[in-house]
Formats: C-alpha cells, sequence, structure tokens
C-alpha cells in the first residue's frame, strides 16, 4: 500500500515536472513556439479545436467500429475455418502468412485509388489491417486445441457442431479475446492512416492539415485526444478482459 | 503428401496471377495492371529507365532505417534496463510506457513531421519511435524471466555486480532480448517507410507516392515489389542474428 503511495508520487511529481520544465522552456524561448508550444498553450487549444476535433474524433471512431466488427467476424470466422479443416490450412497457410507480414502501407495507395476518397477505403484497408493478427492468432488456437479435449468428446458421442459448440469455442476464447484486444489498435491504425494519407474527415485528415497548417497547440491538444481516447477503448478491452477470464475461473 | 501439398500451393500461386492478369487486362488500365506488364516494369525500374536516381532513394531510405534502429536500440535497452532493475522507477513508468502503448503510433507522426520537417529526420524520428517499444518491453519481459536465486547463488559464490550481469542475467534473458530486437527492425523499417509514403521528397516511399500520383500502375507496383525486397531481406537478416543468437545460448 505504501508502495503504491509511492508510485503514484514518483507518477506525479515526473508528470508535473515535465510539464513545468516544457512550459520553463517555451516560455523561455529556447524552443521555437511554432514548432514546441507551451503546455498552456495547449491547453489554450483545446476550446479552440473542440467542436472540428470532436467531430473528426467521432468520424473516425465509427469507421473504426464498422473495421472492427469487419475484422473480427472475417478474423475469427477464417481462424476457426482454417484452424478446424487441416488440408486447407496447409495449403493456404503459407499465403496468409505472408500477407500478414506484408506491411499493408505499400497497397494503401491502390486501394485509395481504386476506392476513392470517402469512408469506403479506410473502412477497408483498416479491415484488412485488424483481421490478419486476429487470423493468424485464432487459426493457431484452433489448431492447437487439446486433442485429449476432441478425442474423449468424440468418444462421448459428440457431434460435429456440439464439438465446435462445447470444446473448441470454449478452449480459444482467450486468444480470440486478446486478438480482439491487438485488432482494434490495428483498426484505429489502419483508420488514422487512411485519413491522413487522402482523408477528407476524420482525425487523421484533422491531424495533418493541422500539421499542414503549422497550427502546433492545437495539432498538440488534438494529438492528446486521440491519445486519450485509444487508451481509454484499450484499457477498457482490458477491463474487460479481465472480468471474462474471471468469469471463466481463471486463475491470473 | 509433401509434394502434393506443394503442388497445391503453387497451384494457388498460379491461379491468383492468372486471376490477376484476366482481371488486369479487362478493368480500367489506369488502376489495374495484369502481371505481364508489371514484369516489364520491373525491369526498366532496375535498368533506371523508369527513375534514373533509384539508387540515391533506396541508400536514403536504407540509411534512415539504420540510424533510426540504431537509436531504438540504444533507447530502447537504457529504458528497458532503467525500468527493469529499478522497481520503483518501473512500477512507475511501466505502466505509462504499456498505455503509450495502445495508442497507435501514428497519431505522433504530425507532430514529428512539423518538428523535423518533410526530410529524413521525421522518417527516423517515426522509425526510431515505432522501434523503441518492443525492444524496451522486451527487454522488461527478459529481465522478469532471470531467476532470483540464481543471481543469489552467483553472489554467494562471489560474483560482483558485473559478473552477475554478464553470466547470469544476460544469458537468461538474452532469448527474449534478441525477440525483441527483431521485432524492433521490423517496426522501424515499417516506420520509416509509412513516414515516406506519408510525406517526402525522397526515399522509396516518395518514389511510391509519385509513380500512383501519376497513375504509373506498372511502375508503382514495381517499386511495391522492390521495396518488398528490402522489407524481406532485412527481416532474414534478423532472423539469421536470431538463430545465431539462440543457438548460442543452447
Amino acid at each position: 500500500m505504501k508502495e503504491t503511495l509511492r508510485v503514484r508520487a514518483v507518477q506525479g511529481l515526473s508528470l508535473t515536472a515535465l510539464l513545468l520544465a516544457w512550459e520553463g522552456v517555451a516560455r523561455a524561448g529556447w524552443v521555437d513556439p511554432l514548432f514546441v508550444p507551451a503546455p498552456s498553450a495547449v491547453l489554450g487549444a483545446f476550446g479552440r479545436i473542440g467542436r472540428a476535433a470532436l467531430a473528426g474524433l467521432g468520424d473516425t471512431l465509427l469507421k473504426t467500429a464498422i473495421a472492427y466488427v469487419l475484422a473480427v467476424v472475417i478474423g475469427v470466422g477464417g481462424g476457426l475455418l482454417l484452424g478446424a479443416v487441416r488440408p486447407l490450412r496447409r495449403a493456404v497457410n503459407p499465403f496468409v502468412i505472408a500477407l500478414y507480414g506484408m506491411p499493408k502501407i505499400l497497397v494503401l495507395p491502390w486501394i485509395v485509388l481504386s476506392l476513392g476518397f470517402g469512408a469506403t477505403p479506410a473502412v477497408v484497408y483498416a479491415t484488412i489491417h485488424g483481421a490478419f493478427p486476429i487470423l493468424v492468432l485464432v487459426t493457431g488456437a484452433v489448431r492447437d486445441v487439446d486433442r485429449n479435449l476432441v478425442t474423449v468428446a468424440r468418444a462421448f458421442g459428440a457431434r460435429r457442431w456440439q464439438l465446435y459448440w462445447k470444446v473448441v469455442l470454449p478452449a480459444i476464447v482467450p486468444t480470440v479475446l486478446a486478438g480482439m484486444r491487438l485488432g482494434i489498435v490495428f483498426c484505429l491504425l489502419g483508420v488514422l492512416v487512411v485519413e491522413m494519407f487522402a482523408g477528407v474527415r476524420g482525425m487523421g485528415h484533422v491531424l495533418s492539415s493541422l500539421a499542414n497548417g503549422f497550427r502546433a497547440p492545437e495539432l498538440f491538444a488534438a494529438t492528446a485526444l486521440v491519445s486519450a481516447a485509444s487508451i481509454v477503448i484499450v484499457l477498457s478491452l482490458d477491463v474487460l478482459n479481465d472480468r471474462l477470464s474471471q468469469w471463466r475461473g481463471e486463475i491470473r | 503428401m509433401t509434394t502434393r501439398i506443394v503442388l497445391i500451393r503453387v497451384a494457388i500461386l498460379v491461379g491468383l496471377l492468372g486471376a490477376w492478369e484476366i482481371a488486369g487486362r479487362l478493368a480500367n488500365p489506369l488502376l489495374y495492371v495484369p502481371p505481364s506488364a508489371v514484369v516489364p516494369a520491373l525491369g526498366r525500374l532496375l535498368a533506371l529507365h523508369s527513375y534514373p536516381d533509384l539508387a540515391e532513394h533506396l541508400l536514403l531510405t536504407l540509411r534512415e532505417i539504420v540510424v533510426a534502429y540504431g537509436l531504438a536500440i540504444a533507447a530502447g535497452l537504457g529504458g528497458g534496463f532503467a525500468l527493469g532493475f529499478n522497481r520503483l522507477v518501473g512500477r512507475a513508468y511501466g505502466p505509462i510506457l504499456a498505455a503509450l502503448y495502445a495508442v497507435p503510433a501514428v497519431v505522433w507522426y504530425p507532430s514529428l513531421m512539423l518538428f523535423f520537417g518533410l526530410d529524413a529526420a521525421s522518417k527516423i524520428a517515426f522509425g526510431f519511435l515505432l522501434g523503441f517499444f518492443p525492444i524496451t518491453l522486451a527487454v522488461l519481459a527478459g529481465i522478469r524471466q532471470v531467476s532470483p536465486q540464481m543471481l543469489v547463488v552467483a553472489r554467494a559464490f562471489g560474483a560482483d555486480g558485473l559478473t552477475a550481469f554478464r553470466k547470469v542475467t544476460l544469458p537468461a534473458m538474452l532469448f527474449t532480448l534478441v525477440g525483441g530486437l527483431r521485432t524492433g527492425l521490423a517496426l522501424t523499417v515499417i516506420g520509416v517507410i509509412v513516414g515516406e509514403i506519408l510525406g517526402s521528397k525522397s526515399g522509396m516511399g516518395s518514389l511510391i507516392n509519385h509513380a500512383y500520383g501519376l497513375f504509373r500502375t506498372a511502375d508503382y507496383i514495381a517499386l511495391v515489389v522492390v521495396t518488398l525486397v528490402l522489407i524481406v531481406g532485412s527481416d532474414a537478416l534478423a532472423a539469421v542474428v536470431e538463430h545465431r543468437a539462440q543457438r548460442w545460448i543452447e
């Protein structure tokens, strides 16, 4: 308990010290305020960009949510299929791994070129970006389901759908959750990249146009806003994860 | 059995290329280029016809990667050991680091571009940022794997701090550390290339953007192929080093 207090104190003190030092350096004119604005200036900028940034954030999060649902469905569905059907997996897996490892940014220009400048390229790109890690993780988890469990279930006369519903699905839940945790960051990243590259709306577009306009305080404020939003999203997924594993009776 | 699998894989590859060829010939030639047109484009690119200054751009991208990776290793090892060896520091800054890792890194890129400009520095900074996290986290995970008993025994036999670090800590964590260094390299490479594609005047990413902007789709795909070779090559190199290190531990 005492140590927790000390940890919090160190965190609070170093954060305060950092902000104060930053403010001091900026006020003293050691850095060009055009590039590194003082924290107080950033705070003031929140008010100015507030509404535009929130609208952009909403737009981005909506696209992310659509892409995320698609990525989870494709990733988990494909993973179940590839994990369960051995010949299919052996034939297709090298391609999946190659595509998984390939930096998707290289196909981004082509996706934007084919799909235009609306929300579609962002959703498509983010779906591809998010689906692969989930697909690879789930494939592995289904492949590695404890053989003994499957044998026992078969011996007790479980039908195929029962085998999946009662044995395979519960066994892969932790991996699916881990994949979903990873996938949300990938989807958000995908949407933001497309918006920066060729967006006309959304937070990525807001960020890049603020940078192009040399509006550093507003840019820092907007960056802080997206960062905070993604931290909140990921942390709440973590909490959900914890709850679910407690419910499954796991020892952590 | 194995030959059959290989045959099926080759058949899938041929089928995909065939489908691409047919689609490429039927669809809008500005957007869809068949593989048969990409091969000559690749030849023209490598013969320095389409982009005479290809070598300079390639070298610039490589330089950015090397510098960014060097910085990421230095900062990652430094930060990781500082966090791993001091309990209070680790507990205070570890969660902050983890929270920052949850932020899609690309949100920092506009600020880096504003601060470092459109040239190499902003790409190096972004590549560094992406590579730094996995290396730091690998050091932290590695230190956690070191058995405290071994350290106590080493100390009891009279090893000083440095010897204990060299003989016990380092070998025990090397496996994880090397994996983290490999991930760090892959992410640094991606960071540099993402940075170049999002805005630059030179480097492979800028060429890709140039070709795409002019609807030179065959050249664009040829450039992507060259960039992929660079990426896969760097990872293969890292894999060789990783295997060496792992064999050395065993």
